[in-house]
């Protein structure tokens, strides 16, 4: 029985770690002198995250070609292309024209980035998983999803102090306004239900948004150090 | 796998159902060229990733070629799903849609149309997204500067910048672009290419100087496959600077150094070769009697030998200093037997001969060494009182008598007769015991415990003349030999005047044969030799060695008494 009870307690003692470690406990990194964390300064954070954010689109597009090498036959690039704006992300309202784009606030930037990225934890998670489920599978592929997975957290994790920062909001980590219930491939290929077709269409579009964080990112940083030219013309 | 197969079955209902083929990115449009060809779009292309246009080609069907005949329609889902005719058919350029920046979405996909109203066909069909057909257009303002030209004057190193294309709205971040810069020697067909560069400038090493360079640069979205067009060349020219006539002297030059100081070591060497010699060989040590030379013990005869141990001084004060020895002869001066007192002054005069010996084969010591005789000693005048002959000079002899011959150290034929002159001129007379031997043999012992002594044999003048002459050959020999050091090889060439010889080891066997309690001498004798340091028997002083008194009288050798006496003219008493 004792035993028993050990085994209880450390299984209770783990879950709780766990929770406290991935669950939603917002960051309390804070600036003064008493804080575990060292500071950083604002412009050197929002730098940080945009190299993330280049880098995570960089593997993305290799990650791109290199499923499209191998395992998607020529032909098919233009249906994906057709199927274009069936990403999940179409539920969003994201402005997609410059114009409009520079014309939206920082908050609106931020809090655009911060959802984008939020929105494909999950399905980069099963992109992992159903990628090991091929045979050929170039094991680069497999690295650089994993990779990418890795980065989008930490990405995540600088959104949400630059949030803080920038905005003087506080805001919970890891807690996706994306609706999981919905599947992304709702009455898009109901005859072609190929993992091919689907994985290939999860990472054209995760590259997609990929882009568009950094390139959220890239006008906020331009906003932030150069007032006067970075706004609209 | 299943998915392959699946795949190929997909695949041929597309090329059936449509008979078209699509591509993405840079081959958005089939390229085919077939003689018969629907209309079709040739390209769609943005410069700025807030515009793109469209254009497309009637192909062969001429009736279809007037403007107007062909429709373009796009579609984007992210909007509706209803088609929608172009915008803007730019009026100056043929077949040409614009979208504005308001029709422009970004990361929306677009499918457009190619369709002939009148009959509802639609010939062509294709869907993209805007990024994916971002071409940025050439950068501007290429420039180079040199960096550096190679000492050789044969190569150079320039930088070239450029600014980005102005259409690209780089400083806000909306587009990040790369450059790709080339370059070729001019009117050759190979471009040389140089990594991505993210940066305005780049540098290019190693051009030749008497080429002529052509450099471009283009650019593409960072991540994106589709390069912009070239920008205008620029033509990179760098004068040759004749420098190689300076490399010329310069390595003369170094070349006339390098001999110079080749000969100079080689004279260095030439010059200094014996002390070169002591310093890489130094000599082996070889042991020596102090003032004797060894080789001379080896291969000399034993009339040399006897000269030259006679001459050694080594003797004198332990004679001297042996108050047994003196006390000895002092009781025995009344001794009516003739065979002791003769004894005695034998001794006496073996002391004297030996000293005029030591005068005449060894020089004065001009060095201040003082001589053996000990003044604390009262007995060397009993002993010269014991002469008879000598009884009146006394004290002159005591100088003689304590061996001059102690000093030897200089070179000097003349020193050692003006030595020579002062003993001869204190003993007039000689007295029969001149003629003694340096050594004298135990001949018998007392009732009383004293040894009787009685001198050793005598060698003929003649030989011992010749043995003079060499012996004095042997000592100019020496004086003309290096410094403080003469190498064994060196004494051994002295000593090969010296006429054949018997072995050494027959030379030291000689001496047991001719005295019969002899024994002892050479052993004892040459090994208290091994101490010396003396690299030479006639230039130093010897030290005073200790030796036990029975070795100066137990040996028997060739008398040296006789060429001494030879030499200065003096009647030799037989034995």
């Amino acid at each position: 029985m004792n035993r028993v009870k050990v085994l209880q307690v450390c299984a209770f003692l783990l879950i709780l770690a766990q929770l406290l470690v991935s669950g939603a406990v917002p960051l309390d990194c804070k600036d003064d002198a008493g804080s575990r964390c060292a500071s950083i300064s604002q412009e050197k954070l929002l730098d940080r995250v945009i190299q993330h954010a280049e880098l995570i689109y960089r593997v993305s597009e290799e990650c791109c070609t290199l499923f499209e090498d191998m395992f998607v036959p020529y032909p098919l690039h233009v249906l994906i292309n057709q199927a274009g704006n069936t990403c999940h992300s179409k539920h969003i309202p994201i402005p997609t024209s410059k114009s409009e784009i520079q014309q939206i606030s920082d908050s609106w930037l931020l809090h655009s980035v911060l959802f984008l990225v939020q929105s494909w934890m999950e399905p980069l998670l099963y992109l992992q998983t159903t990628l090991d489920q091929y045979d050929d599978a170039p094991n680069a592929l497999l690295s650089k999803t994993k990779w990418v997975s890795d980065k989008l957290l930490s990405l995540e994790q600088g959104v949400v102090v630059l949030i803080r920062k920038m905005l003087d909001e506080g805001i919970m980590a890891s807690s996706p306004i994306f609706d999981h219930t919905q599947s992304p491939y709702d009455g898009q290929f109901p005859e072609v239900l190929e993992s091919v077709i689907r994985d290939y269409h999860l990472l054209t579009c995760f590259k997609k948004d990929t882009h568009k964080v950094e390139t959220f990112l890239k006008l906020l940083k331009c906003r932030q150090s150069n007032k006067l030219s970075c706004l609209p013309q | 796998m299943a998915h392959s197969l699946s795949l190929r079955l997909l695949y041929l209902g597309l090329m059936c159902g449509k008979g078209l083929v699509f591509a993405q990115g840079s081959e958005l449009f089939s390229q085919e060229s077939d003689a018969m060809k629907e209309p079709h779009f040739t390209s769609c292309r943005s410069t700025e990733l807030v515009t793109f246009r469209c254009w497309w080609s009637a192909g062969t069907f001429q009736n279809l070629s007037e403007p107007g005949a062909l429709r373009f329609f796009y579609q984007t889902k992210a909007l509706s799903s209803e088609w929608y005719e172009c915008p803007d058919y730019t009026h100056t350029v043929e077949n040409e849609c614009y979208f504005n920046k308001t029709f422009t979405r970004i990361w929306t996909s677009y499918c457009i149309q190619l369709r002939s109203v009148p009959q509802n066909t639609t010939y062509d069909e294709a869907c993209f997204t805007v990024e994916n057909i971002v071409y940025p257009d050439p950068p501007v303002g290429l420039n180079w500067t040199l960096l550096n030209v190679s000492r050789s004057g044969l190569h150079f190193d320039v930088l070239v910048r450029w600014t980005p294309p102005p259409s690209a709205d780089v400083k806000t971040g909306w587009m990040s672009l790369v450059y790709q810069l080339q370059y070729r020697v001019k009117n050759t067909t190979y471009w040389e290419m140089q990594e991505l560069e993210s940066g305005t400038q780049q540098s290019i090493y190693g051009l030749h100087t008497d080429k002529e360079y052509e450099v471009r640069v283009r650019c593409k979205m960072s991540a994106f496959n589709n390069f912009g067009e070239f920008s205008n060349s620029v033509f990179v020219q760098v004068a040759q600077i004749p420098s190689k006539e300076s490399t010329f002297p310069m390595a003369l030059v170094l070349s006339f150094i390098l001999i110079g100081v080749v000969i100079l070591l080689i004279f260095i060497v030439i010059s200094q070769q014996q002390r070169l010699m002591v310093i890489f060989l130094p000599p082996i040590p070889a042991p020596k009697i102090k003032g004797i030379d060894p080789e001379l013990l080896k291969n000399g005869k034993l009339d040399q030998l006897d000269s030259l141990l006679s001459s050694h001084d080594m003797y004198k004060p332990d004679f001297y200093h042996e108050d047994p020895w003196v006390e000895f002869i002092q009781l025995d001066i009344d001794d009516p037997t003739d065979k002791n007192s003769s004894d005695t002054q034998h001794l006496l005069g073996l002391s004297h001969s030996g000293s005029s010996h030591n005068l005449n084969l060894k020089n004065d010591d001009d060095s201040g060494r003082a001589s053996c005789y000990d003044p604390e000693i009262p007995d060397p005048e009993d002993l010269a009182s014991l002469l008879p002959n000598h009884s009146e000079q006394g004290e002159h002899q005591h100088p003689v008598v304590s061996r001059n011959s102690s000093s030897n150290p200089d070179l000097g034929i003349q020193q050692e007769s003006e030595v020579v002159d002062t003993p001869i001129q204190t003993q007039p007379t000689v007295p029969s015991w001149v003629n003694m031997d340096f050594y004298a043999q135990v001949s018998d012992f007392t009732p009383a415990g004293e040894v009787m002594l009685s001198p050793g044999q005598l060698n003929t003048s003649p030989e011992k003349k010749k043995k003079e002459e060499e012996n004095e050959k042997k000592i100019q020999f020496q004086l003309v030999s290096d410094g403080a050091y003469t190498s064994e090889t060196t004494a051994r060439q002295f000593s090969s005047d010296v006429p054949s010889s018997p072995g050494p080891e027959q030379e030291y066997q000689a001496f047991p044969t001719q005295v019969v309690e002899g024994n002892l001498w050479n052993g004892e004798y040459l090994v208290s030799v091994n101490d010396s340091h003396t690299p030479y028997l006639l230039l130093e002083p010897p030290p005073a060695p200790v030796l036990p008194p029975m070795s100066d009288y137990t040996v028997a050798e060739p008398p040296s008494k006789s060429s001494f006496l030879a030499a200065y003219g003096l009647p030799a008493q037989p034995r």
